[in-house]
């Protein structure tokens, strides 16, 4: 029988969630961090079961944090989608990617005179705002466009000290231009992807694009890696651990991709649980070219209430 | 003194061009192949001493032959904008990326009932249909607007059965969206980029993003690496060898962009000219880190003519 201790670089396969170890790992945490896309909900519809399985996990005093790669909303704006769903979830319990890239400025002092140019939506730039610094681009360039004339320069910002890249399904070539100007010719401009996801369920009938596509523009036009401050980065674990007086292993993270959700678990020293429910099939667990399995797996987060017999 | 015959696998400095290795150049080749943006125009300006530098060339019996990453066009549309530029170039002189993609496919027995989906523009529309084949998407899909709504499935074509990603200026989430389930979900589907340059002259006054950035951006949402059938890939060799009866140790191959044009020439083995009129600087071909050096370097194209003395 497999460890129950999670091990970063076990090969171990996953074990399939059962009545027996859903208990010893209830009985092993104090926290829950739930992706959520694919996991929560898919697009606009809550999955099966959420409301009661979660009900049932606060009602235990665990407690309940949502980590999510998704920048298209602000803290708040996350806290509206999940009361609009029935869910009561407060600000302080989400780790959006947005906030993350805001917090890395922060606590990177970045000088609140240096501009920052977003190439994603207004989840971002709302974050940023709220964090003291200047937004340009985001949802207001959405609507530009680019042209190629002679004698005619596209010009851009010499106060943007960093560029923002996030999920845009508004990007553009003049977005692209603008950024890519900015890394290229400020001096000294940072490069900040919120994460580097390839697909993702934006909706609930299928996956679109994720900020991985973005992101995978601006490698390639500027030549230059980013900072990655969501999944799998633990760069957010870091807030996350200043809220709570609780140690990793006492924490389960809960997701449906490997190579951000999983990952982020295990190298912030977390017990993981894959579902099913989102971007990952058993088929890609089982695949011999995948090299992260997660300590637990199962369809959807509602089976942790099912199996429990609750 | 540099031995003047090509090598591949040399480091050895490029050399200044003169007049008296320009001599020995133009003894050497009997064809010289030119790169087009940054070397014979910028945008829609030809670069100073081009028509007088092309025409001496064809008067001493040289061939000429212009091999350009640049996608947008198909070889007629540029035949059609060497014309309005007041040079006489057929259209069989030119070796676009967007003819690149048609041929790939063709050589490759791509089955003519099926579909080929294009993010890029009209040129390489025109050359797949010229080849005989169906492309779905380029210029059509510019004004497409992609939305997350529940219940609300995108549809994409299963006999779509290559997906051919090169510069597009009009580059949106719809047809990345489209692109990108085409190759995650058709069996076999090709992914195929005309080239993969970072930034290009595409105007006088500045670069702009590359068809490199588009790839980027499907290379980070399906997770897989497209066939390149441009500079540097040797794939269009084959077709200009098809024309001259030259061994390519015959050959000239100018160029500013060190990492498709030289290293194209290079891999071939031509000879290699680089012009500092477009995206290469001295400084950039000097760097400890830059791995390729051509034969020669020189400012810009016309100064063949100058060094002459013609």
């Amino acid at each position: 029988m497999e460890s129950t201790t999670s091990n970063p670089t076990s090969t171990a396969a996953a074990e399939l969630l059962s009545g027996v170890n859903a208990k010893v790992l209830l009985d092993s945490v104090d926290a829950f961090l739930f992706d959520c896309d694919g996991v929560i909900w898919k697009g606009d519809k809550l999955i099966d079961g959420i409301p009661e399985t979660l009900e049932m996990l606060r009602s235990k005093g665990k407690k309940l944090v949502f980590v999510t790669n998704n920048s298209t909303k602000s803290r708040i704006q996350y806290a509206n989608k999940f009361r609009t769903l029935g869910l009561s979830v407060s600000q302080d319990e989400i780790f959006s990617s947005s906030f993350a890239a805001a917090m890395y400025l922060k606590v990177n002092q970045f000088p609140p005179q240096k501009k920052v140019y977003v190439i994603g939506g207004e989840g971002i730039v709302q974050e940023l705002q709220l964090a003291g610094f200047t937004a340009l681009g985001g949802p207001e360039d959405g609507e530009k466009r680019a042209q190629w004339k002679s004698n005619c320069l596209f010009e851009h910002d010499k106060e943007v000290g960093a560029v923002v890249v996030g999920l845009d399904p508004d990007i553009n070539y003049y977005k692209l231009q603008y950024g890519t100007l900015c890394i290229r010719e400020n001096p000294g401009c940072l490069f900040i992807a919120t994460n580097r996801d390839s697909v993702g369920h934006m909706t609930d009938l299928q996956e679109w694009p994720g900020a991985g596509c973005m992101v995978g523009a601006i490698c390639a036009s500027t030549e230059r890696e980013p900072v990655v401050v969501g999944k799998p980065s633990t760069f957010m674990m870091e807030f996350l651990l200043q809220k709570f007086n609780l140690s990793t292993s006492r924490m389960c993270m809960v997701g449906d991709r490997l190579d951000t959700d999983i990952l982020f678990g295990q190298n912030a020293g977390c017990k993981t649980l894959l579902v099913l429910s989102g971007v990952t099939t058993k088929s890609i667990l089982d695949d011999p070219s995948n090299k992260i399995q997660p300590d637990y797996y199962t369809n959807k987060v509602s089976d942790i209430l099912g199996l429990l017999g609750e």
